[in-house]
């Protein structure tokens, strides 16, 4: 198992870039895990993975409203946001139907499934370090 | 012409009977809003369940009050998406059951243009071509309405819906769920001039950010645990209608349109009426706005919009899937 990588985003601009680079790596059946509090920046994140796999970055918006959104890239690119799901809901949305398979999912709020999360996934955390600034660490992936 | 509408796309499950696209005969609604509370959001397990459980004595009662029976209905028309998958499903399945077991054609609706079609039942109606403002929970979205079936959509969110937004502060200044109202209804207590949160403008497109926005208001809550709630609510919900205000408006001048029509759950907000209007009525531009009930999400609009697909024969088989994901 590759080390954590840590690296440091000084804006948007840059977290969607680092996404980017992490979505160039992925293959299909890979599980991404995003974990950081309200405005981390993770779903600007999914949209730099999204642009890497072919996907127009302005098609990404927030999935809290309908938990999951199924876009086609280059492969099927399965956006989860697990914000409005409580842990003991989880069982109910089916996220088996959609993690490991055909396509790349990712996840944000991933904590709130964790007995969901298939062994080998990909985790990436998120940490304020100012306003705009945070700390990204990914795990799980050669970079 | 008798059209029967079903919208199961959240966390409401709702049947209208509406006549020719524009005279309402009943209007069930029911809420699931007492079941979600608890959790602070829609829980999307528990709202499909519970629409399982109500999707027949909603239809039954919207039949009954309208004093009719299936053979005096012309055809059904089903909310597709988008929406939450389990919940539409519900809808989607009782529509085409109820469609093959009376022998009724099925029209399949899209949500937001359900939204759009709310203004035809409410007097005065707009005229084409005219700009529609959804702003909901799942959505913040312009469309350029030239007639029926021809939308052109200037713009959407790149990242949270408005009514998200409006949760989510809810949510972080500890005030419960659904957010729109209650920031709504703080907000009048409070001075909006307390604190300048940033307008989120995206570089020159009409596209709405307010993710941007929620972390402003999540950082400077930290930044001053003991500031005043109603400052804050008041503050941010000026900001955010500041926003849809301003860019709705220069959508609508630069399409050289002179009519807005606004829909969807948070169109129901004092605050964003007032303004719209103020604004609107500056630049001579007309303004429909709707009562609430015909705002929030509501089975009347899909019946409205299924009338319109219906006169065009555009009807649904029995393969219908319901799609969370369906831009219009």
């Amino acid at each position: 198992m590759p080390c954590p990588v840590k690296f440091h985003s000084r804006n948007e601009a840059e977290t969607k870039e680092i996404g980017r680079r992490l979505g160039e790596k992925l293959k299909p059946g890979d599980v991404v895990c995003l974990y950081g509090e309200l405005g981390a920046g993770k779903t600007t994140m999914v949209k730099g993975i999204a642009s890497a796999v072919g996907i127009n970055e302005r098609d990404i918006t927030s999935a809290s409203f309908t938990i999951i959104a199924e876009h086609n890239g280059t492969v099927p690119f399965y956006h989860i946001d697990l914000y409005r799901v409580e842990p003991r809901e989880v069982d109910g949305i089916g996220l088996y139907e959609y993690l490991g398979r055909d396509g790349i999912s990712v996840i944000e709020w991933a904590e709130r499934a964790e007995k969901e999360i298939p062994d080998g996934s990909i985790k990436v955390r998120f940490n304020y370090t100012g306003e705009d600034s945070r700390e990204i660490e990914i795990e799980g992936i050669e970079l | 012409m008798l059209i029967l509408g079903i919208d199961t796309s959240c966390d409401d499950t709702s049947a209208s009977v509406v006549e020719d696209g524009a005279k309402i005969i009943s209007n069930i609604v029911s809420t699931q809003d007492e079941i979600h509370k608890k959790y602070g959001g829609i829980v999307p397990e528990l709202a499909s369940r519970r629409h399982i459980e109500m999707i027949l004595p909603v239809v039954d009662e919207a039949l009954n009050k309208a004093k009719l029976r299936f053979k005096d209905i012309s055809a059904i028309a089903v909310c597709q998406g988008p929406g939450l998958i389990g919940s539409l499903l519900v809808g989607v399945c009782f529509a085409k059951s109820i469609s093959y077991f009376n022998k009724l054609p099925l029209v399949a609706v899209n949500h937001l243009e359900g939204h759009i079609f709310s203004s035809f039942l409410e007097d005065p109606l707009p005229e084409f071509p005219f700009i529609a403002l959804i702003v909901s929970g799942g959505h913040t979205n312009i469309y350029r309405v030239n007639s029926f079936g021809l939308y052109k959509e200037i713009s959407r969110t790149r990242d949270d819906a408005a009514g998200e937004a409006f949760d989510k502060v809810a949510k972080l200044l500890g005030l419960g769920y659904p957010g729109g109202p209650l920031i709504d209804a703080l907000s009048e207590k409070g001075n909006p001039e307390t604190i300048h949160f940033p307008r989120p403008f995206v570089d020159k497109s009409f596209d709405f950010s307010f993710s941007g926005l929620k972390t402003s208001v999540l950082n400077y809550v930290k930044k001053n645990p003991n500031a005043k709630k109603e400052d804050v609510a008041a503050s941010f919900q000026l900001a955010i209608i500041d926003v849809i205000v301003t860019k709705t408006i220069e959508a609508a001048k630069k399409e050289h349109i002179n009519g807005i029509v606004l829909g969807g759950g948070v169109s129901a907000n004092k605050a964003l009426r007032r303004r719209m209007e103020e604004i609107a009525h500056k630049e001579k531009i007309k303004v429909y706005l709707l009562p609430p009930y015909l705002c929030t999400d509501n089975a009347a609009m899909i019946a409205a919009a299924g009338f319109y697909h219906f006169k065009e024969k555009d009807f649904a088989n029995f393969d219908l899937n319901p799609k969370a994901y369906l831009p219009l």
